[in-house]
């Protein structure tokens, strides 16, 4: 599905990730830990292909192509799918019209028909439903006075919505109460089919769970320092980072 | 006096028709009027030197134009070609309560009820309001009887061909408690001069739905106007949208005569490539108790020129006003520029009003954002256009034209895409 080999990348000619290697087959659940600064975000950038972020060395394949090769609405079209930590908001254009127009522009790269309004209406109400959003949120502007959570929910249902191949949740944990995380974490698992790949970026064990990785990887210092199985994250929580032997002190992670 | 004026003069003193009064009126006070350069207020960021060194061909296609019907909204369109009218009023059929007569075979009665009214709406100072007051021949005179509601739209299509300069105004009288919608719609690409100036004597608890649908691009120039008066409790509500072009500027007035009235106008601008558009628009209000809101939003391309200037103004005796002007601007390139000015002037101290003004760039995250969940980068901006401007288009209380409008505006922001 994914292969990441030796990458480099920097942002305003800072290194950030300084040689990382990660490989992920079909079906498969891999959390990415780490400490604050460790280029976690980063990540899900670089894989999205957001501008500003550069990759200095290394490749990525991603169903056998070259990832980086391909501009960010390819990326999303071909199945990659990144679920934000810090969702914009977009008053004007209402989440019903974004997620149609997504939806449709991905449907055409995969050859099906675009959907009708009442076609694409009654998938979203589902999706809406799953992750316990009101119906009226559709009708809203995206993102458009939604709180942390509710912002959250929507990445997780236009996952739903346009069930991707790939993907890379950033911290869609962060700033949710116990309740939240549950809905986040239902709606992640419901789309465990045994094909579809997941990347969790968390800080955090707790999202792990609920949404039981099959592999753990800590990021410190641009590279995967170690990688385990689903037991490497609860030691981690019990010890923290310590053991890394550096500076971890607050840095924001943009 | 400027060679360029002191042409339109001479053409004006040889036209011979029963407007010949009021044109010397227009020529006198023209004769007095300076050719305004960057000194001029009214003109200090709109040159006209496109219109100076604009080469006509003077070209005589008598093309006939063909005209879009729009779905559903079933309207009495009345055609005007280069200024010219090409439709048959007697030949349509008009509702009851509803009558339209062109300036050239107007009947003695209209003429002296225009006549009266022509100097009363429009404001003096529009130099090119005076310019079509010299030079426009042709043009409509719509009467609306008390209390007569015609549902059906009046729609007035100007088209602007290749080579021509076209002069042509409209003057349409409402009723008190009679209702109507008018849409003014002009269209023009080619090199071209013209100017259309309307006014609409709205009379007491009368209601206009007005739209202006100035659609003028590339080298069609156009500068023109819509001016209101409202008599007591009548209600405005209007809609421009408007296409910029190598020159294009617009002015609005609207002028509460009476007490109670209510004015709604939204304006949308939406503006290519190095294309030119001014809007300048006052709403006087003179007497106590009335309304007035304006939205205007503005979408401005690569180097396009865009001035906005909204001005408020509360006289002594217009106590219980309310007054909200808002202008929001959203730049699609650094080396597009905006030059906004909401002015308030108040005398009056028992008055609500608030004013403003903000310039907005297309933010790269949002961009991004929508990129990463599929959707193009011009179909995000496209997205984005609309969202800034929807709320106005939703607003228009006419849905089918609303409808028509969509897919057009979705073309129009296409075309201005910065690459």
């Amino acid at each position: 599905m994914l292969k990441i080999e030796n990458l480099h990348t920097s942002v305003e000619q800072k290194n950030i990730l300084k040689g990382l290697n990660l490989a992920i087959k079909p079906g498969e659940v891999h959390a990415i830990m780490g400490p604050n600064g460790a280029g976690k975000s980063t990540l899900g950038f670089i894989l999205s292909g957001r501008e500003g972020y550069q990759v200095t060395d290394g490749s990525v394949s991603f169903k056998g192509e070259d990832l980086l090769d391909m501009e960010i609405e390819e990326r999303a079209r071909k199945g990659l799918f990144l679920a934000f930590q810090y969702p914009v908001e977009i008053p004007g254009v209402s989440n019903m019209q974004f997620m149609k127009e997504s939806l449709n522009a991905i449907r055409e790269q995969r050859g099906e028909t675009p959907l009708t309004a009442a076609e694409f209406l009654k998938k979203a109400k589902e999706a809406c439903k799953q992750v316990q959003l009101p119906l009226d949120f559709l009708k809203r502007g995206v993102n458009e006075g939604f709180s942390g959570g509710e912002k959250k929910r929507n990445e997780i249902m236009q996952m739903i919505l346009l069930e991707p191949s790939l993907c890379i949740l950033d911290e869609s944990d962060s700033g949710l109460d116990i309740d939240a995380l549950q809905v986040v974490a239902n709606g992640v698992n419901s789309q465990r089919d045994g094909k579809r790949s997941f990347i969790v970026i968390t800080h955090y064990q707790r999202l792990l769970d609920y949404i039981k990785p099959d592999y753990v990887h800590i990021l410190a210092n641009g590279k995967v320092v170690k990688s385990g199985d689903a037991s490497l994250a609860q030691d981690l929580e019990k010890e923290g980072y310590a053991f890394l032997g550096q500076d971890h002190s607050e840095e924001t992670n943009a | 006096m400027s060679q360029w004026l002191q042409q339109v003069i001479d053409r004006g003193q040889a036209i011979d028709d029963w407007l010949s009064p009021l044109r010397a009126q227009a020529l006198d006070a023209l004769s007095n009027t300076k050719w305004p350069d960057r000194r001029v207020e009214n003109w200090k960021y709109t040159s006209l030197e496109p219109l100076v060194n604009l080469q006509l061909s003077g070209y005589a296609a008598t093309e006939k134009a063909t005209i879009e019907k729009i779905d559903d909204l079933n309207s009495l369109d009345l055609v005007f070609v280069n200024g010219k009218l090409q439709s048959d009023i007697r030949a349509l059929p008009l509702p009851k309560g509803l009558h339209i007569s062109s300036l050239l075979n107007a009947s003695v009665k209209d003429q002296n009820a225009a006549t009266g009214l022509f100097t009363k709406i429009k404001p003096q100072r529009h130099l090119f309001g005076l310019i079509n007051d010299a030079l426009a021949e042709d043009g409509l005179i719509i009467d609306i009887d008390a209390d007569s509601q015609i549902e059906q739209p009046i729609r007035i299509i100007s088209i602007n061909t290749d080579g021509q300069e076209s002069h042509h105004r409209i003057l349409l009288r409402l009723g008190s408690h009679a209702r109507a919608t008018v849409i003014e719609q002009g269209q023009g690409e080619k090199a071209s001069f013209s100017t259309l100036f309307a006014e609409y004597d709205i009379g007491e608890q009368a209601y206009l739905e007005h739209y202006r649908l100035a659609m003028h691009t590339h080298q069609a120039i156009h500068i023109g106007g819509c001016h209101f008066n409202l008599q007591q409790r009548a209600e405005l509500n209007t809609t421009m949208i408007a296409y910029g072009s190598d020159l294009s500027r617009m002015d609005i007035d609207i002028i509460h005569n009476g007490e109670y009235a209510k004015a709604k106008l939204n304006a949308v601008y939406l503006l290519g490539e190095s294309e030119h558009f001014d809007l300048h628009s006052t709403i006087e209000h003179k007497v106590a108790n009335g309304t007035s809101e304006e939205n205007a939003r503005g979408i401005v391309g690569d180097k396009v020129k865009a001035v906005f200037n909204g001005r408020i103004h509360i006289h002594r005796d217009a106590q219980k006003t309310v007054a909200k002007l808002n202008n929001r601007n959203l730049l699609l390139s650094r080396r597009g520029q905006i030059n906004t000015k909401p002015e308030l002037e108040i005398y009056a101290d028992d008055v609500q009003c608030a004013h403003g003004a903000t310039i907005a760039e297309i933010d790269e995250g949002t961009l991004y954002y929508l990129r990463s969940r599929g959707i193009s980068r011009s179909q995000a901006l496209v997205m984005l256009n609309f969202g800034f401007i929807q709320e106005l288009v939703n607003e228009m209380p006419n849905q089918h034209l609303a409808q028509w409008l969509k897919p057009r505006l979705k073309s129009r922001f296409m075309e201005m895409e910065v690459k």
